[in-house]
């Protein structure tokens, strides 16, 4: 019966959201254009929504409730790396938006192709893109699976949970695209502000009296908890210092960024979405005050099933309508997330691979193609998840490694003298080797020097960007200047 | 000082704040409204960032 009402409740909302989503894109032609970036006509309110609705996902949800049950203080770093996004994207959005505006770009890999005149260039940013897309892709599957178990009260096997949000995620990415994605954002954010303001005040209070109550219990039980532990510790202050300025800097990188500055109607309401967004950070503070009531009242989830920390609370101890609401919120910020990134590893493989090397050249070809495409990264996402069950926040950690590897290339690509397309790209493919040696160590050395670094907490993913920026930076300098001069010419 | 350079200025209060801040804010006490002194230090610079950020976007525009 449990199981009827919660379930059912989900079932209810993520109708009623599809609705809403495809009531937003009624009337409107569904040409390439309008799919990926709206047209270029996305005013304030919608961008915020569609950025804060890209931003807030099953990552806020579980994610940091998990870390914060899971590994306690390192889980701030999540609080301190948007905010610095943010005030990275107030200085390199509207040049980004400007630029893509004169040029007609439609995906994030369409500006390195057309910013270092390299076709090549664009094909290997949006094959990086794709690839950092599908750990992403699969955190929202993942998330969708454990709001599934949970609300089926047992009732649902974890396969079959993930099977369920598979279909769902697919169904939705199709019918809506990304106005209709920005348009579910609204009923999407309400729920989730409402389910955030239950898990991390409301819970708090009835186990303890207040959120602070929370805070002195975990500190009775584990004393060290709630501050972040010294520099020779594997999450210590040196790895949450340097995770926080590399997903800091990567954070506008991911293609479905990059579509949003796109889609914005201009520069000054990007500038004004730097200004305010921080504030919606604040909620995060509350997803912390929900894991650590969780890591009271129900001690002993080890690894991966830190994510269900709350949910697990409220299914024990709450009616089943509760439950309901709050795994439908928590549905939708996996469900509209997840449409974003589908369509952004779609649309950058199938514009700067399939159609710029002329695989597929009308309109028609090129939005089926896009639908193949957001049915593969889903398939991938999903082996993904069966081959190897990580924690929410590892799993966007290991995109995050990745995506930032495009922040030299954004960064100089605004200015008006750039390097060429040779030394940007094998910066990136520098950055990349480093991180894959990191995974896959082949010698005694690699083994070595990786785990000096990951003993002193150093984030891997900055060492790659540092080797990368080095790379680019020496190329630049002995290259001789022809190529990327004609580039400039043309474009200032 | 020009727009420009206040604006940059206004930018990198906030970001060294809530990176090499942290390292020296990193103590359980004196705790705020409950919240360990790190935690709040965090939070309060989250809160200010859009003020600063705010005072970046008038000196630009004028």
């Amino acid at each position: 019966m449990n199981a009827q009402i919660a379930l059912g409740i989900v079932a209810l909302v993520v109708v009623g959201t599809i609705l809403l989503g495809l009531s937003g894109v009624r009337g409107v032609k569904m040409d390439p254009q309008e799919f990926i970036v709206g047209g270029r006509r996305v005013g304030a309110l919608l961008l915020w929504l569609l950025l804060a609705g890209e931003i807030y996902t099953t990552f806020t949800f579980l994610g940091a409730a998990g870390w914060a049950y899971g590994k306690g203080a390192p889980a701030y770093y999540i609080l301190c790396y948007g905010t610095i996004a943010y005030v990275i994207s107030f200085f390199l959005a509207p040049p980004i938006h400007r630029i893509a505006r004169e040029r007609g770009y439609l995906t994030g890999p369409d500006f390195f192709a057309d910013r270092y005149g390299s076709r090549l260039l664009g094909a290997l940013v949006a094959l990086l893109g794709f690839s950092m897309l599908v750990p992403y892709v699969t955190l929202q599957l993942t998330g969708l699976q454990i709001l599934l178990q949970i609300a089926g009260y047992g009732t649902i096997d974890a396969l079959r949970a993930v099977a369920i949000g598979f279909f769902v995620v697919a169904l939705f990415t199709f019918a809506a695209g990304l106005r209709g994605a920005a348009f579910a954002s609204v009923a999407k954010d309400l729920l989730v502000l409402l389910g955030v303001i239950f898990a991390g005040i409301l819970l708090p209070i009835h186990f303890f009296g207040s959120p602070a109550g929370a805070l002195d219990a975990v500190l009775r039980d584990h004393p060290s908890w709630l501050t972040i532990a010294g520099p020779n510790s594997p999450n210590g202050i040196t790895w949450v210092v340097t995770t926080t300025i590399l997903t800091g800097c990567g954070f506008f990188m991911w293609p479905q960024s990059m579509a949003a500055i796109y889609s914005a109607r201009n520069e000054d309401t990007l500038r004004r979405n730097a200004v305010f967004l921080p504030f919606y950070q604040v909620m995060l503070l509350l997803v912390f005050f929900a894991g650590f009531t969780a890591l009271e009242v129900m001690p002993g989830l080890k690894g991966p099933a830190a994510d269900q920390s709350f949910m697990l609370v409220v299914q024990k101890y709450y009616p089943a309508w509760v439950l309901g609401f709050l795994a439908a919120a928590g549905t939708l910020a996996a469900l509209i997330p997840a449409a974003g990134q589908l369509l952004a590893a779609a649309s950058i493989v199938g514009k700067n691979v399939f159609a710029d090397y002329g695989i597929a050249r009308d309109p028609a070809s090129q939005t089926r193609t896009t639908r193949i495409l957001v049915l593969v990264v889903a398939v991938l996402a999903f082996g993904f998840w069966a081959y190897n069950r990580q924690t929410l926040v590892s799993l966007l950690l290991i995109g995050y490694n990745g995506i930032a590897q495009l922040v030299p290339g954004v960064v100089l690509g605004v200015a008006t003298r750039r390097p060429p397309a040779l030394a940007v790209g094998a910066g990136i493919l520098a950055g990349l080797a480093t991180l894959i040696l990191f995974v896959v160590p082949k010698t005694a050395e690699i083994i070595e020097i990786n785990t000096r670094i990951t003993a002193h907490g150093i984030n891997t993913g900055l060492v790659a960007l540092a080797i990368n920026i080095v790379v680019t930076a020496v190329l630049w300098a002995v290259i001789p200047k022809r190529a990327s001069a004609a580039v400039e010419a043309a474009q200032g | 000082m020009t727009g420009r350079s206040t604006a940059i200025i206004c930018a990198i209060v906030p970001v060294l704040a809530l990176t090499l801040g942290v390292v020296f804010a990193n103590h359980l006490e004196p705790r705020i409204l409950g919240l360990p002194f790190v935690l709040a230090w965090i939070v309060i610079w989250v809160l200010l960032t859009p003020a600063f950020m705010w005072v970046a976007y008038r000196s630009q525009r004028a």
